[in-house]
């Protein structure tokens, strides 16, 4: 049997293999995610090189860095069971995005490993790659491709995007022509298709009207009624108080509380009066 | 794979890039055919009457030249924009970003198989005529989309640190133009140096291309080792340098 979390430890190079959307079927420990020590820096250059040029040139310079350290994340370690809905709560800042677009891939962490077991559906932004000269049914396929679909996929649960978003009557419409709100509404059906065993959530439930919103709601709960896990990262405090059994608090990118949802938000309470 | 899982975004981008390039003016598909053919046209009137040249078909020689190094120039050209060209792809959802490189690697590809079939009426036309030697030309030409693929991965990936290298690229691609075979014959090429310019895979295509499109005969298979080791190589390492510069795309895009 192996030991738990033996390959905490690993190099960049194995981590690499982990992070970068090559999550499925890593050894999880039956956890669906887990997240061991991440620290992320971003470089925040004092002066912007962007060419072969400026580069050569700053070679000439002084020896010192051009560029100031910014910890976005310190050391952050969790883990999210299978079927669990987990929040990530702090103030602006805190580095709650970061860690969602480490979770998703898109950023890679300087230190520490992510792993997440299954396929997962990123909610960090809704309609990314929507291109509005396509009509609607164009872009349906093209973010479902983005998401990893296939055409025959797409083919199957087509009606049923357009029946969740109600826009049938639109599908042939141009999306430049699109409310924000029809925009989302299609956005949101297509991407809840894909079927994934971990959602990361990043505030898109605050999209469409409040009957659409209802519905989102409904769709998420009986998406975490099935079994599948949940990262949400919310302002709402009441969202994460209602879906949420167990909540990381975060501050200047590093854990500030980790556990039951009650008492992670009485330490918010406590933490955001202690800052006033 | 990434190739297979995201075998329908690849074909979605590729073909939005099309019609993109095809569609953006009224003569369209006609210009992409248009710009070799009077390229061709001007260079043969330049290098056919000021330098003497004794290369039989000569127009034909160019044209081969031509298109199949448009395919280099367009085709690195566009692929170094590919990362940065999408950026929303990039930051805010995970794709594997090789996908980008590929789209706009395979749209030049098809652009290029285009060029090549208006090649072949006039290949008729102008006298030379067609053997069964031209259906080794989807090898080469697979062998081709490797060596750019392999490229495109480098520069798309140093594109995103560094916004001047298409500067640098283009007067590369010029010098690249006459170091290839493609507006003189080899034999003009002095015999100390011959073994040098040999090493350009770039040379070994063409010469192949020639072969099977021009001189009716099966291309050396010297030729056919070179390139198939140079695209190799150039895929590995362009492999290798994109995954590693990769890890910070979303932070300088």
């Amino acid at each position: 049997m192996p030991l738990p979390f033996a390959d905490v430890n690993i190099g960049l190079d194995k981590l690499n293999q982990v992070v970068g959307g090559k999550y499925r079927n890593t050894d999880t420990n039956g956890n669906a995610i887990v997240v061991e020590g991440i620290s992320k820096r971003f470089r925040i250059p004092k002066e912007k090189k962007l060419t072969v040029f400026e580069h050569l040139v700053g070679l000439l310079g002084s020896g010192a860095a051009s560029y100031d350290d910014f910890l976005a994340l310190q050391d952050v370690s969790f883990t999210v069971k299978h079927g669990e809905t987990f929040g990530v709560i702090g103030p602006n800042g805190c580095g709650k995005s970061t860690l969602l677009k480490v979770l998703a891939g898109v950023l890679y962490p300087d230190r520490g490993s992510v792993k997440i077991n299954g396929k997962i559906a990123p909610f960090l932004e809704l309609g990314v790659g929507f291109q509005p000269e396509l009509s609607a049914r164009d872009n349906v396929y093209l973010y479902g491709a983005i998401m990893g679909l296939t055409h025959k996929d797409v083919d199957q649960r087509y009606d049923e995007i357009m029946d969740f978003s109600e826009l049938k009557r639109f599908e042939n419409m141009k999306l430049r022509n699109f409310s924000s709100g029809m925009y989302v509404r299609l956005a949101f059906a297509t991407a809840i298709q894909t079927n994934p065993d971990v959602m990361l959530v990043d505030e898109v439930l605050s999209v469409g009207d409040e009957s659409f919103q209802k519905k989102c709601g409904e769709k998420i709960d009986e998406i975490r009624k099935a079994g599948k896990t949940i990262l949400l990262v919310s302002h709402s405090l009441a969202t994460v108080s209602k879906l949420c059994s167990r909540c990381l608090l975060m501050n200047h990118g590093g854990m500030v509380a980790l556990g039951e949802t009650e008492e992670v938000l009485a330490d918010y309470e406590r933490m955001r009066a202690a800052s006033k | 794979m990434w190739i297979v899982e995201y075998r329908e975004l690849i074909k979605i981008l590729t073909i939005s890039d099309l019609k993109v390039k095809y569609q953006s003016s009224v003569l369209g598909f006609a210009w992409s055919l248009l710009n070799p053919l009077l390229m061709m046209l001007v260079l043969y009137l330049v290098f056919n009457n000021v330098f003497k040249n004794n290369q039989n078909h000569f127009a034909l020689y160019l044209l081969i030249g031509i298109i199949s190094w448009r395919f280099l120039s367009i085709g690195t050209s566009a692929s170094m924009m590919a990362i940065v060209g999408k950026p929303s792809l990039v930051t805010k959802i995970y794709i594997p970003r090789q996908v980008l490189v590929m789209s706009t690697v395979l749209s030049s590809f098809i652009s290029s198989i285009l060029e090549f079939l208006v090649l072949v009426p006039l290949l008729i036309i102008l006298g030379a005529g067609v053997s069964p030697y031209i259906l080794i030309f989807p090898l080469i030409h697979i062998i081709y989309f490797m060596i750019v693929y392999g490229i495109s991965l480098i520069l798309a990936a140093l594109y995103v640190y560094y916004r001047d290298l298409n500067q640098i690229w283009d007067v590369l691609i010029q010098i690249g133009f006459f170091l290839s075979p493609i507006v003189y014959p080899l034999t003009t090429v002095p015999p100390q140096y011959l073994m040098y310019y040999m090493l350009n895979p770039i040379t070994a295509l063409m010469q192949m291309y020639r072969d099977v499109l021009l001189y009716h005969q099966p291309p050396a298979l010297a030729d056919v080792a070179l390139t198939l080791a140079a695209a190799l190589i150039l895929m590995a390492a362009g492999t290798l340098v994109f995954k590693r510069l990769e890890r910070r795309f979303a932070e300088e895009i």
